[in-house]
This record gives structure tokens, C-alpha cells and sequence, in this order.
């Protein structure tokens, strides 16, 4: 793919996505201060009864979480840097991997006979070679001392370069000047052999012979996929779930959960915050991927083509399943945390089992090795959305196993939840002090009996 | 009176070794303010959360209309806590409009009864403002709306009053008086006694997270001995009261004097020794401020 088309592909991404954030910016500013426009928020408003309709209370609290997080600069900004990144890592990478080197070569009294071979070597080695006609050695030995060429072809028989060539070098033009010298060779050869013309083509059209290696390549285009899905997916759990933490923490020391409380139940509040969030986190994935695949298609990377359906819907099936396991666990965490000092020591041994999964997911991926403790990870809900993913990735497991392991996540989430709504009731309304997980549980024991 | 409004029966909460409510019983009654009063630490916010479920009772029961409170009655309460709680970057109106909704209401009624009383505590222009960029006082008008936008039949607020400036008082006074008139019970909290004597028909008073007293303002403004207010005009004996059996002086200020009537004494004995003594020109009995009453509660 030439570098001319790729480079427009991604100013036009990089421009569309900018100018909508430009646009939705503008027009916030502009209702902000007056009375709103009735109708566009009715149209708004119908799309939030609708989920509050659907959900409840719950709904009602997951509206606002998306609509009030959706509209902050940092979720905006935020979501444009990934998608940037996204974009550019992907487009970077096949631009420079299909980028051909141009090589400029200087003819001196070359036979025009062996013009089309020598242009042939250099697109043989993936470069394209430019040639121009010099007069005499001495400007061909101006025009390499100058730069202007890299090579110069004398009469049949003599390649000039400027420098001599390393023995390891990979450089285009020393590659060129190597395939040349045996070019020129095998030239001359089969012109001193009196071949018929007939003969002389049948030699010059010779092709190396594949080579062909009894081990599975380690490089598929899937692994490719899968080294972007799992970061993918460590990426929304830290980001998302660090949101749902900070969410409940502030509810708490605004104080603003004892208003919250009075009017809804403690269970409805935290589903909604933790369903609001989730379906943000959600829709960014849906993007980055959206993104990703549509950069790699129009740049022709291996990541599209090497996304397997199966391999995408792990990904997309982990992400919500690790999602509401880990949102209830970082939503009891937040209630019990009331200043964001306290928060790192609360979110940093619950990152643990996170990072434990993603890196065992991803030495997995890269070593193309189901291990032992990758298959018992893969059924443990806190890594089972890394090591799952992976193992289907090797395709080292079939169908009932990932149904088990997420059946086994679901029913463990249920218990979390559950677990997490009484730590959350009796946690939320306490203030001073941080309140211990033991203090919470016992307090809720004595009550029990 | 209890069973058409709100009743609380016995509440007991122990935090440790800590009694915050020891058995606490009293009533709200329809249309009516009633004033809760206690020192700090008394056990007030206590009891408000418990009212809102908000704390686990070890014993006692709250009951609304002479049923115990489930969720859809509570939805039904209008609440300002002590420690008062707002999304801080949340737009005013939308933050109303939202907290309306979660008591029930639909989206239209939530967005003009916010409108409403925006317009009436004076916070339109404010609408599309963040709550933090807000004054105290207006936070504190927001608050007060977001406890009234869904009309509630019973109003918990804990100290709805302090840190507002005489106008904000006067203010929020007028509503509060004006929801009881229509019919909402209405329970506030408060260490400003004299506005509390001024806004509430009768008043709670408790301790240790017990009841001390309770009454309507006037019962117990005249309650307990009869306290004169006697001024003789250069009077013959300065102390010519003393001598009066049954009658204390509790204060002489020049010719003024305040004296405390013991049970049975007749003023009319009062009134003829201190003409006895010259010229009587003043002979008041005197209301007990309730600073005085909640001071002698304590004592």
C-alpha cells in the first residue's frame, strides 16, 4: 500500500473525530447558560425514561452517571487520546511496514538490456530503484560522493559505492548493491553461455523455493489480535472500575448519598452506578475496537484480518463479564473510602488479581503455550477474563469450557454483589475514620444474630 | 394525633458503648412544625436517619399514618441532612429535576415543580448554575428545594436555619410555616431557640437520646411557676418583696423587679404589697422564653 493513501485515511479520522467533540463541546456552551431548547431535550429526556423505564431507580441513577460522565472534558479528551493512539499505533506500524525504500542508481554506459533486471533485483528485494544516466565515472563518482546516488552500475562489469559495505549491513542500498553484483554476474554469465533468447529468459525467471517449517508459526495474525484484545480489556477494568470507586467515594464525602438513600434503596443506587458505568465502558470499547479494525482495514494490517469472530467475542463476552464482577468489588472498596487519599491504598490490592490475569493471559499469548496455570486461571473469575481469552486465542479450549468459566464468573458476580451491597449499606453512611472490612462484616453479624 | 402522622415508639440505637437513642418516643402531627431540640450529640440526627431507615434500629418502631414506613411511603419524605449533600458539578435544576424523579415523579411534573421552586426561593436566574459555584446560602435554598420538589407529606429537616442570614431565615421560615398550613408535617432541628419559639407550634426536647420534654410552645411557655414582672415607682423598701412567702426574686433591675410565683401563690397578694409600696406602674406575667425552658430541661 503506497504511503500516499494511507496518510489521508488518518487525517480524515483524526479530523471527523475532533470536529464532533469540537461540535458537542459548542453546543453545551451554548445551551449552558440559557433556558434549554425544549425539544432536543425532550428528545433526550425520552431516551433516559426510557432506560429509567427499563431499570427502575436503577435506571434513573445509570442515566445520570452516563450523562453527567459523558459530558465531563476528561471522559471527551480522554476517549479521543486512546482513539488517537489506537490509530496512529495501528496505521504507524503497517506504514512503516509497508513503506518500500527507493534507492537511486546512476547508469554509466549501461546496455539498456539490463535495465529491466536491475530495476527487477531491487523490487525482488522490496525496493524500488531509480535510475538515471550519467556521462562519464567521474560524475557518477560526484554523484555518490554527493549522495544523490547511492549506486553506480559501470558499463557491464563495475558497481561504485561510496563506502565499502559492512559485512551484516541491511541497508537498502547495500542490499541492492549485493543483489546487483550477483545479478550482473549471472548476466554476464548467461550471455557467455550462448544461450538461445528463449533460455536466457527460462534462467532470469528463476524463484527462490519456499521453505516450508514442520512447527506452527508463532506469529499468526491471531496473536497479533490478541496482544491488542487483552490490553484492551486491562485497560477498561483499571480505567472503568478506578471510576466506579472514585463515583461511590465522592457520593460519600459530598454527603450527598444521605439524600440519595432516603429516596432509593442502597442496592438499587450501586447497581445503577455500577450498570451507568458499565455501559460507558461499553461503548468507549465499542469504539477503540470500531477504530482499531477500520485503521487496520484501510491500512491493510494483519490486525483485521487476523481477528478471528470467536477471538472478538471472548473479548467482547470477558469484558462485560470481568466488568460486573470486578465493578462490585471497586463499588464496596469506594464506600469505604471518603477522601481520595485513601483511595490508592483501598484500589491498589484490588489492581493485584487484575495484573496477575493480564500477564499471565499475555505470557500465554506470546508463547503460544496453554500452561497449567493458565487453564486453572482461566476458571477463577478475577483472571478468568485474561487467561479465557487467551486460551481461546490458541484455540485450546472448546466451547463448553468457556460457557463453564462464565457460568462459574456469573454465579460467583451474583455472590459479589450481594456481598458488596451490605458492605456498601453499612460502610456509605459512616464518616470520620475509613472504615475496616472486618469492622463492616462484624457489625453486620452482631445484627444477623 | 399519632396515627395521622408521623410516630416514633420507643427507639433504641446503641453505637459500642455509645446509647444515641435510649427509648425515644414522640410524634410529628399533620400540618404542623414541630421544633427538635438537644444539645449536641443528643441523638437528633440519629433519630432523622432512623426516620429514613438510615440506621438500624436494635428496638422501637417508626410508623407513618400508623404504618410502619416501607419504601414507598418514604419516597414520600422530603429530607435535608445535617451534613447537607449535593452533586457539587451538577447543574441546579438538573440536579432537582433528578432527585424529583427518584421520589417518584414523572419527568414533566419533576421539571415544573423544580422550575417552581426555583422561581420562589429566587434561584431561576441560578438554574443552569453548578451547585459549587453557588453562595452558601443559595446551596442551602438549593437544598431546601430539593427536599420539597416532589411534595412531600412530611419534611425531616435538620437544621434548616443555620449559617443563613436574617433574610434567608425569614425566608425559609415562610415556607415552612406555608407546607404546614397546606397540610405536611414538618420536623426541624435546631440550636436557635428564639426561631424555633417563633416558627413551631411545639417542640421536642431530648438528651442522651432520651425525651426531656415536650409540648406545644405555649404549654410550655406558661408551664411550671408563674414569673411576674412588678415595676414600683420609688418604692418605700427597695426590697419590699422579700418578705412575700411563696415568692422568690430572680432578677431586680431598678425598679424592676422579676419574681417566681411558688405553686398556689396569688399575685393578687403580689399586686397589693407593691401598692402598698407606691406607685405600681407595670404588672406583667411573663411568658418563659423557650431558651429558658430548654436551659431548665438541661439542668
Amino acid at each position: 500500500m503506497k504511503l500516499g493513501r494511507e496518510l489521508p485515511i488518518l487525517g480524515v479520522l483524526v479530523v471527523v473525530v475532533l470536529a464532533r467533540l469540537f461540535l458537542r463541546r459548542r453546543r453545551g456552551a451554548e445551551t449552558a447558560p440559557t433556558r434549554r431548547e425544549p425539544g432536543r431535550s425532550l428528545r433526550l429526556g425520552a431516551a433516559f425514561s426510557l432506560v429509567a423505564a427499563l431499570f427502575g431507580d436503577a435506571g434513573l441513577v445509570a442515566s445520570r452517571e452516563i450523562k453527567e460522565r459523558a459530558r465531563g472534558r476528561l471522559f471527551r479528551l480522554g476517549t479521543l487520546a486512546v482513539l488517537v493512539i489506537v490509530a496512529l499505533a495501528i496505521g504507524l506500524s503497517t506504514l512503516s511496514h509497508h513503506k518500500r525504500p527507493v534507492v537511486d542508481v546512476a547508469l554509466v554506459n549501461v546496455p539498456a538490456r539490463l535495465h529491466a533486471p536491475i530495476v527487477a533485483s531491487g523490487a525482488a528485494a522490496g525496493m524500488t530503484v531509480r535510475l538515471s544516466e550519467l556521462a562519464s565515472p567521474q560524475a557518477a563518482a560526484a554523484a555518490l560522493r554527493a549522495g544523490t546516488v547511492a549506486i553506480a552500475v559501470e558499463g557491464t562489469d563495475r558497481i561504485v559505492v561510496n563506502k565499502s559495505l559492512g559485512t551484516a549491513s541491511t541497508s537498502a542500498a547495500d542490499q541492492l548493491a549485493r543483489a546487483l553484483s550477483s545479478e550482473l554476474g549471472a548476466q554476464d554469465a548467461i550471455r557467455a553461455a550462448g544461450l538461445s533468447a528463449a533460455q536466457a529468459a527460462a534462467l532470469a525467471r528463476a524463484r527462490p523455493v519456499p521453505i516450508v517449517s514442520l512447527a506452527k508459526s508463532t506469529n499468526t495474525s491471531e496473536q497479533v489480535a490478541s496482544l491488542i484484545g487483552l490490553p484492551l480489556l486491562f485497560f477498561m477494568f483499571i480505567q472503568y472500575n478506578t471510576w466506579t470507586l472514585l463515583g461511590v467515594m465522592e457520593e460519600e464525602s459530598t454527603r450527598v448519598v444521605e439524600v440519595l438513600l432516603a429516596a432509593v434503596r442502597p442496592t438499587a443506587l450501586l447497581t445503577g452506578k455500577v450498570l451507568g458505568i458499565g455501559v460507558l465502558a461499553l461503548v468507549q470499547a465499542g469504539l477503540i475496537v470500531g477504530v482499531a479494525l477500520s485503521v487496520a482495514k484501510a491500512t491493510g494490517s494483519t490486525l483485521a484480518k487476523g481477528t478471528t469472530p470467536s477471538f472478538l467475542a471472548a473479548i467482547v463476552i470477558w469484558l462485560l463479564v470481568g466488568y460486573a464482577f470486578y465493578a462490585w468489588v471497586y463499588a464496596a472498596a469506594g464506600s469505604m473510602a471518603e477522601r481520595r487519599d485513601q483511595v490508592q491504598a483501598i484500589a491498589l490490592p484490588l489492581s493485584v488479581p487484575i495484573a496477575i490475569g493480564y500477564v499471565v493471559g499475555i505470557i500465554a499469548q506470546a508463547s503460544a503455550n496453554a500452561s497449567l496455570v493458565t487453564k486453572v486461571l482461566a476458571y477463577l473469575p478475577p483472571t478468568a477474563p485474561f487467561a479465557m481469552p487467551a486460551l481461546v486465542g490458541l484455540n485450546a479450549v472448546s466451547w463448553w469450557q468457556v460457557l463453564a468459566s462464565v457460568l462459574i464468573s456469573v454465579v460467583c458476580t451474583i455472590g459479589v454483589a450481594r456481598l458488596a451491597a451490605v458492605i456498601y449499606r453499612r460502610a456509605i453512611l459512616r464518616t470520620g475514620r475509613r472504615v475496616g472490612l472486618r469492622e463492616v462484616l462484624r457489625r453486620e453479624r452482631v445484627r444477623a444474630a | 394525633m399519632a396515627e395521622d402522622g408521623l410516630c416514633l415508639e420507643a427507639l433504641t440505637r446503641r453505637y459500642g458503648a455509645v446509647t444515641a437513642l435510649d427509648g425515644l418516643s414522640f410524634s410529628v402531627p399533620t400540618a404542623q412544625v414541630v421544633g427538635f431540640l438537644g444539645p449536641n450529640g443528643a441523638g437528633k440526627t440519629t433519630t432523622m436517619r432512623a426516620i429514613f431507615g438510615l440506621v438500624e434500629l436494635e428496638a422501637g418502631a417508626v410508623t407513618w399514618r400508623g404504618r410502619p414506613i416501607d419504601a414507598a411511603a418514604r419516597r414520600r419524605f422530603g429530607y435535608m441532612p445535617e451534613e447537607r449533600g449535593l452533586y457539587p458539578t451538577m447543574q441546579v435544576r438538573e440536579q432537582l429535576e433528578y432527585l424529583g424523579r427518584l421520589h417518584g415523579m414523572g419527568q414533566q411534573a419533576a421539571r415544573g415543580r423544580t422550575a417552581q421552586w426555583l422561581e420562589r426561593l429566587g434561584l431561576a436566574e441560578r438554574a443552569d448554575t453548578k451547585v459549587e459555584a453557588l453562595s452558601h446560602g443559595n446551596q442551602q435554598r438549593v437544598q431546601l428545594c430539593a427536599a420539597l420538589v416532589h411534595d412531600p407529606e412530611l419534611l425531616v429537616l435538620d437544621e434548616p436555619l443555620a449559617g443563613l442570614d436574617p433574610g434567608g431565615i425569614d425566608e425559609i421560615s415562610e415556607v415552612l410555616i406555608e407546607q404546614a398550613r397546606a397540610g405536611v408535617s414538618v420536623l426541624l432541628s435546631s440550636h436557635q431557640l428564639d426561631l424555633v419559639e417563633d416558627l413551631c407550634e411545639s417542640v421536642v426536647i431530648i438528651d442522651h437520646g432520651r425525651l426531656v420534654t415536650k409540648g406545644t410552645v405555649q404549654e410550655l411557655a406558661t408551664s411550671g411557676a408563674k414569673r411576674l414582672s412588678v415595676r414600683v415607682e420609688s418604692p418605700a423598701d427597695p426590697s419590699w418583696a422579700r418578705g412575700l412567702s411563696g415568692v422568690t426574686v430572680s432578677e431586680v433591675h431598678g425598679d424592676v423587679l422579676r419574681l417566681v410565683l411558688d405553686e398556689g401563690v396569688d399575685s393578687d397578694l403580689v399586686l397589693r404589697a407593691a401598692m402598698a409600696e407606691g406607685r405600681v406602674t407595670e404588672f406583667a406575667f411573663e411568658r418563659r422564653r423557650l431558651s429558658e425552658v430548654f436551659r431548665e430541661a438541661m439542668a
